[in-house]
């Protein structure tokens, strides 16, 4: 798109795109230009001034011809001027010296500048060592000082519970203040006063209120904002650095561990590396915490009658074999089931399925332990775009229209919801976000439009903005088939009339027809869609809308895929595409493929068969019913997870076996007759998926803590204990068979996936477009509950993460002002929730982002016990509030 | 008669009346040119008489008004830029103060040359109550169909607002200006793009000066050769001077571009007074580089000044006498550019305080002959090294001083006291 | 010597909203920009004229107002000298110190006032009468040596007219 144009730093010529500041290309030519204020996230600001470099362009003749010297070079003209590189972009034929006595002597003077006010307190300051002022300073800077008067001084400030503030060392750079502003979209830092007097802080000093991500810290080139968690815990040359995957949502962070001895002291970003680029929300900075708890398991625990006991994993392992072995010999393979698995990596997920299939004959398999409904385990990668490329992070933060529907990316997606605020300051992204509640991206401040749709009506509303979008014409290049799907979709969506739009969504008809228009009418685009959906008592519904929706508005074409889907975990992904769904092998190759199943069968030396197995709602109520008899639950607190707690306790204390791998021991994991303890992700290494589809290779910081044990390794033991020959060394001995077995893995190995890995692309699932019959509205009574993540949780490993659980809130019921008021409630009140199968007491909080009518409850406190309702926790249900325990008549 | 053209009638009884502008020919320029002669004709006149921005700069008005991108499809703005904060300057003031309805008017004429139909008046905080008289001249003009949608029956629309700031020198810079009046911290923003292009709202803005916007009625009316008749070549027309410090009749002249400095010292303002003599001159607002005596007979023009190493400036003509101490005097400045100093960029935020600390210690009696030097270097390094013009204006005064009066600051560092201190003494009169 | 916080312990005024006369002057200022943001200024003036000084109160309250985030209006508010994050007295007494005022004695004016009010620069007496600052040039150097109490321009100043002047300053 750009032309190139040739530019000569320090006598070496580089060709660089039109529009690249000099400081980039100076990159490119080998030379350091040393920056303050500038940053690749944010725009040119000029402010430090560090940057100077003289400038030279072709001198012109009066034709405007360049002038040629005696030695048949062009004459420069320098600039007498020295001039930032950080804001000005080159031009062909420009010349730039920054070694030159010009170049040279205004550099140092602004080096003497910066130093003028900055104390010398490296040797206590935790940036030393790292501190890029320090670096600079010993690179330009004068070994003595000619300032002999006295330096202004401010007083120290915690910000909160994360950020320590020594405005002494601050060099006004802005970079945290235009971060917090334009990509975080928090404004919680400003600049106090001016001149010389100029401080960083936050309103009246008051603790930050934000998401505490900590990224200001991160951007900060000195020691003005340091971590307080990790305050005088360590220097950074006493620490190892390992560069890993975070944990935690499905967006895929590269985080950079700090680890000394067998503890992590810290997690930062990494500026030019990962998808995330630097950005870390506050659960990838502190929520690694868990992995030193000392609440972690340290051996096998092995049931006696009541108690659990230590045991050794050679122990545990026969036991495990001995016991699957006799259930599956007495009951059939058809009682053991296996549920869980978003949170292992892509060679364990494959093993774990393998190790049912093959060596146990048992498709009972399924990840998704939240879901509501079965769902086929190749819904999503259909409604994605069957396997088109999918949407990478650039390509959202560079979409002119961005539609999320049903997350709030806030508690989901935190570095998805940053690229598009990023975009909207920096891109002209226009966004729309269809929640019932208004959540953060729902803001006026990001200047898009909110479609705060009725509860329950998501199906509704997509069926509505699929209908405009066939309105706005046709699309362009879509498949032959789906060009036809979408005639008959349009008939069949004539029923949703304006006047019905409007009374099932509660939405004005043409708000929604407008965002409809908007996302078909964007010369680039995205939707983004999460658990809300999938976790829905419609989704498959709701997923065949979604894809509706994708085709008829071009975010779907013939080779292309805008569609992005955001799973919970950081690796649920991966176990989409390893199979862990009751009716896929690895790769969405369906039992029903002979020939492919043939090529499994073959590798495992097994017979596989035809039949599907059961999903996890069916496993679930087959468990408690008592015909599945034995369950291996890995990394997944079944207990909290399940929409059914009443079941889940019947489906655990009924089993004979129930097997839990963890790193904690959780109440589900207190039912179990085995529990292995695991190896944390920082403890083990391979492949996990994120949500653009990339894989990324998980490094390894440390060996196991003392008792754990990779997952994958458990599973061979037991295989192996089965009698299974199995004899992988490593994981990457099982990332080897991915790639001979699994399609659409070709050519990969572990090397190729570094720095950042590739897009998985595979159009094995055949993309469609069908009518839906939408059922009729949710009737009832009650409010409407909705449910979420929220950003600050008290789940299984962030419950372990001391600086998480201190930014966390309790559990709680959120209302609206006006429904408080009508159920004659305040805040800190308790309210009784009442659904199908029990009640459970919480303490109320009021805020008005949540709509009159409904009550929200945010997932991921496990003392919520949110499925005690016994009714399934996605969107559309109804339940009963109450007021303390006195009955109040809620709905309408 | 104080002066020839803006002065002319400028103390004529209730000026800012309506109806007493329009007796003395107020409006007459508006409705001669609305509608009659085309935006692009309005534009070359004032580019013909050679009207230069009367802020500071001295940029051509007329070739600034014809950069605004005609093609733009954006609103565009007129802003006035009314923060008369240069120290050494007070002539918007009066000019204001006296006669609004000449601002109204060339806002409006400047707004239809460019194409804008909303304009800006940024006044400093301290000017709170000539924004009371501006904005009763504006409704008196909306009444009376000046402003409006249709003004003065031409069907050319314009609308125009006062905005007061707060106390901050560095709004006086045009896009720091900006920045306030979108309603930000008050801190200049990078050129290119210019204003211009994309000034206020990221929209073709114009920013003018108050005296700068008051000469284009009369240059419409009567013709870029008539405003020629006064000035220089390259510097046309009048000039008002704000002559401030201990001569005799301080206060604001309007003079025709050119005249020796020497004439309007000693003419006009009558010299010096209390016996006092004059040391040196400060001739275009505290952000130029002094004159010594010696130099008193320049022209007050942009030309000559600049022959001499400085600048007309804002044309606030600062008179310092022999009792003075220069390092004194150029410490109140340095003071002054650290307290106005925005903070934006390192070489003025911490050069401008390193720069105070030093003429503290050198006024303390406890600098050395090293500080002199260091004092010119830290100039230098400021130099061309800021981010907008605030930092060249803290360092010129301290180069400019140096160059004339080293001798007065090697005589404080030998001796621990000034060579001569008035304000000293005067202090140590009314001591506790 | 005295410090506003110590001897006049104002407490922050309670405020929710803007008080109802100054609602349309609110809506006014609002309605002369294409974005709410720019009437920053302008509300911080109006508030800064009801309450005398801007407490946090009154700073949320604009960025309420304008739906802007209060840390920014802060910042802001923090930028400009003339707005008061503290109280002052009931007469603030702002000494222009910059060069044409110093040459015409603005210094012995300064010290003349130090000593008859007992208070320093920045400073306010006991009885809550005066605060006394010093500040930048005024835009009043031709009529110097001048002084502004509170928005209000006093020039040509010497001694006696400022003795008079505080006498009228109840």
């Amino acid at each position: 798109m750009s032309a190139m144009v040739k530019v000569t730093i320090n006598g070496r010529t580089v060709e660089v795109p039109t529009g690249t500041l000099i400081t980039d290309a100076a990159r490119a030519a080998e030379t350091h230009v040393p920056i303050f204020c500038a940053h690749s996230k944010l725009p040119p600001l000029g402010a430090c001034r560090i940057c100077v470099v003289e400038i030279g362009t072709p001198k012109l003749d009066s034709e405007r011809k360049p002038v040629i010297a005696a030695d048949g070079a062009p004459e420069i003209a320098w600039n007498p001027k020295v001039q930032t590189g950080c804001t000005t972009p080159v031009s062909e034929g420009m010349h730039v010296r920054t070694e030159s006595a010009t170049a040279v002597k205004a550099r140092k003077g602004v080096m003497e500048f910066l130093l003028v006010n900055h104390p010398l307190d490296c040797p206590v300051c935790d940036e030393g060592g790292e501190c890029q002022l320090q670096d600079l300073a010993f690179a330009f800077g004068s070994d003595h000082s000619r300032l002999v008067d006295s330096k202004r001084t401010f007083e120290s400030e915690d910000l909160g519970p994360i950020v320590k503030k020594e405005a002494n060392r601050c060099i006004v750079c802005m970079r945290c203040v235009r971060y917090c502003d334009e990509v975080m979209g928090e404004d919680a830092l400003t600049a106090h006063q001016r001149g010389v007097r100029t401080e960083i802080s936050s309103f009246d000093r008051q603790p930050l209120e934000c998401e505490q991500c900590g990224n200001c810290i991160e951007v900060c080139p000195v020691g003005a904002l340091t971590a307080l968690p990790y305050r005088f815990k360590a220097r950074p040359w006493d620490l190892r650095q390992h560069i890993t995957i975070c944990p935690y949502c499905s967006n895929g962070c590269s985080v950079r561990l700090g680890v000394r001895g067998m503890e992590i002291l810290r997690a930062r970003g990494t500026e030019f590396r990962g998808v995330n680029q630097e950005f870390l929300c506050v659960r990838g900075r502190f929520g690694y915490e868990y992995v030193n708890s000392p609440d972690r398991l340290t051996a096998p625990l092995v049931r006696a009658g009541a108690s659990l006991q230590p045991s050794t994993h050679d122990e545990a392992t026969t036991y495990v074999a001995q016991r699957l072995r006799d259930i599956a010999a007495t009951h059939g393979p058809g009682s053991i089931a296996f549920l869980g698995g978003e949170k292992l990596n892509l060679e364990e997920q494959y093993l774990f399925q393998k190790l049912a299939r093959s060596v146990l004959g048992t498709n009972h398999i399924d990840a998704r332990t939240r879901f509501t409904t079965r769902v086929s385990g190749a819904a999503v990668l259909k409604a994605t775009g069957g396997g088109r490329p999918a949407l990478t992070f650039e390509q959202l933060y560079a979409a002119k229209e961005v539609l999320v529907f049903g997350d709030d990316l806030q508690g989901e997606s935190p570095f998805a919801q940053a690229t598009i605020i990023r975009g909207q300051h920096q891109s002209g992204l226009h966004l729309t976000v269809a929640h019932p509640r208004r959540v953060k991206l729902a803001r006026a401040k990001f200047q898009g439009d909110w479609l705060g749709l009725k509860p329950g009506s998501e199906l509704a509303l997509l069926q509505a903005l699929t209908r405009a979008a066939l309105e706005s014409g046709d699309p362009t290049d879509v498949p032959a088939d789906i060009a036809q799907g979408l005639g008959a979709l349009r008939s069949s969506l004539a029923a949703w009339t304006p006047e019905r739009v409007e009374s099932e969504t509660g939405l004005p008809a043409a708000a929604v027809a407008a965002a409809a228009k908007r996302l078909h009418g964007a010369t680039s685009k995205a939707v983004l869609f999460g658990r809300a959906l999938t976790e829905h008592p419609q989704a498959p519904a709701l997923l065949q809308a979604i894809e509706n929706l994708a085709w008829a508005t071009g975010a779907l074409t013939t080779h292309t895929s805008s569609v992005m889907y955001a799973g919970p975990q950081h690796d649920s992904q991966g176990a989409l595409d390893m199979g862990l769904t009751p009716d896929m092998l690895p790769g969405y190759v369906p039992m029903g493929d002979a020939a492919l199943r043939e090529r499994f069968e073959k590798q495992w030396g097994c017979t596989l068969g035809t039949h599907q197995g059961s999903s996890a709602p069916e496993i679930l109520e087959a468990a408690a019913a008592g015909s599945i008899r034995a369950l291996w639950i890995v990394s997944d607190h079944w207990l909290a997870s399940a929409p059914d707690r009443a079941l889940v306790e019947k489906a655990l204390s009924t089993a004979e076996l129930v097997v839990v791998n963890e790193l904690f021991l959780t109440t589900t994991a207190q039912q179990a007759h085995v529990v292995f303890p695991v190896a944390a992700f920082a403890e083990k290494e391979g492949v996990v998926v994120n949500c653009e589809r990339r894989l990324q290779k998980a490094n390894r910081a440390m060996s196991p803590k003392r008792g754990g044990r990779p997952d994958w390794e458990v599973f061979q033991a037991v295989a192996q204990s089965l009698g299974a020959d199995w004899k992988y060394r490593t994981s990457e001995d099982v990332f080897r068979e991915i790639v001979r077995l699994v399609p659409g893995y070709e050519g990969m190995s572990w090397a190729t996936l570094l720095p950042t890995g590739p897009q998985w692309t595979s159009m094995r699932v055949a993309a469609s477009v069908r009518s839906i019959d939408a059922p009729a509205p949710v009737q009832g009574e009650g409010l409407w509950l909705l449910s979420g993540g929220v950003l600050f949780a008290q789940g299984t490993l962030t419950s372990r993460s001391p600086t998480l659980s201190k930014l966390a809130k309790h559990a709680r019921a959120v209302l609206h002002t006006g429904e408080a008021k009508r159920l004659d409630v305040g805040a800190g009140d308790l309210i009784d929730l009442t659904g199908a199968g029990g009640a459970v007491s919480l303490p109320v909080e009021i805020d008005d982002s949540v709509p009159m009518g409904a009550v929200f409850v945010p997932y991921a406190y496990a003392d919520a016990g949110l499925n005690r309702l016994g009714t399934p926790t996605g969107a559309g249900l109804r339940i009963g509030v109450r007021k303390g325990s006195t009955a109040v008549q809620a709905g309408a | 008669m104080r002066g020839p053209l803006l002065f002319k009638d400028i103390d004529t009884p209730g000026l800012c009346k309506l109806e007493t502008y329009r007796q003395g020919g107020g409006y007459e320029p508006l409705a001669e040119t609305l509608g009659k002669k085309s935006p692009d004709e309005c534009i070359d006149v004032v580019k013909a008489s050679g009207l230069r921005g009367r802020g500071g700069a001295g940029f051509p008005t007329g070739l600034k008004w014809s950069f605004v991108p005609k093609a733009s499809t954006k609103p565009k703005y007129i802003v006035c830029n009314a923060d008369e904060s240069e120290p050494g300057t007070f002539k918007d003031r009066e000019l204001m103060e006296k006669n609004p309805h000449l601002l109204i008017e060339g806002m409006i004429l400047a707004g239809y040359a460019i194409g804008s139909h909303v304009g800006y008046i940024y006044l400093r905080g301290e000017f709170e109550y000539i924004q009371r008289i501006l904005d009763a001249a504006i409704a008196e003009a909306r009444t009376a169909g000046v402003l409006g949608d249709d003004v003065m029956g031409s069907g050319f629309g314009f609308e125009l607002h006062t905005h007061l700031g707060a106390g901050a020198y560095i709004c006086g810079e045009e896009t720091a200006l900006l920045s306030s009046l979108e309603g930000y911290r008050g801190q200049p923003r990078l050129k290119p793009p210019f204003p211009a292009v994309e000034g206020l709202y990221a929209c073709p803005t114009v920013v003018n000066n108050v005296e700068t916007l008051m000469n284009v009625p009369s240059i419409l009316k009567q013709g870029a050769k008539w405003y020629r008749q006064w000035g220089t070549e390259k510097s046309a027309g009048t000039k008002i001077l704000s002559v401030s410090g201990p001569v005799k009749r301080p206060g604001n002249y309007e003079v025709p571009l050119g005249m020796p400095l020497s004439q309007l010292i000693n003419d006009l303002c009558g010299g010096m007074r209390d016996g006092l003599k004059l040391k040196a001159v400060i001739p275009g607002g505290s952000s130029v580089p002094l004159l010594p005596a010696s130099q008193l007979d320049t022209g007050l023009d942009y030309e000559s000044m600049n022959a001499v190493g400085t600048y007309l400036g804002s044309g606030g003509v600062i008179v310092i006498d022999d009792k003075t101490c220069i390092v004194d005097a150029l410490y109140n400045i340095t003071r002054f550019y650290t307290h106005e100093s925005c903070g934006k960029c390192t070489p003025c935020r911490e050069g401008t305080f390193w720069l105070s600390e030093i003429f503290e210690r050198l006024l303390s009696g406890n600098g050395t002959l090293a500080d002199i030097h260091l004092l010119g270097d830290i100039a230098d390094n400021i130099m061309g090294k800021s981010f907008c013009a605030l930092g060249d204006a803290a360092a010129m005064p301290i180069q400019g001083g140096l160059k004339h009066f080293r001798h007065e600051f090697e005589y404080l560092v030998q001796h621990r006291t000034s060579l001569v201190n008035r304000r000293k003494t005067e202090i140590s009169e009314v001591s506790a | 010597m005295s410090h506003p916080d110590m001897v006049m312990p104002i407490e922050a005024p309670e405020i929710h909203d803007w008080p109802e006369k100054l609602k349309p002057a609110v809506a006014e200022a609002i309605s002369h920009y294409p974005f709410k943001r720019s009437a920053v200024l302008p509300l911080l003036w109006l508030a800064q004229t009801e309450w005398g000084w801007l407490p946090p109160a009154a700073l949320r309250l604009v960025a309420r107002t304008l739906e802007l985030n209060e840390p920014e209006v802060f910042g802001i508010a923090t930028f400009y000298t003339m707005f008061n994050l503290k109280p002052v007295g009931r007469h603030h007494l702002q000494v222009c110190m910059t060069l044409s005022c110093s040459l015409m004695g603005a210094d012995r004016l300064f010290r003349h006032l130090q000593n008859k009010l007992g208070v320093g620069h920045g400073e306010t007496t006991p009885d809550g009468r005066f605060t006394l600052r010093k500040v930048e040039c005024l835009a009043a150097c031709g009529y110097a040596p001048c002084l502004q109490v509170g928005l209000d321009y006093h020039e040509n100043l010497d001694l006696a007219k400022v003795d008079a002047l505080l006498e009228r300053l109840k």
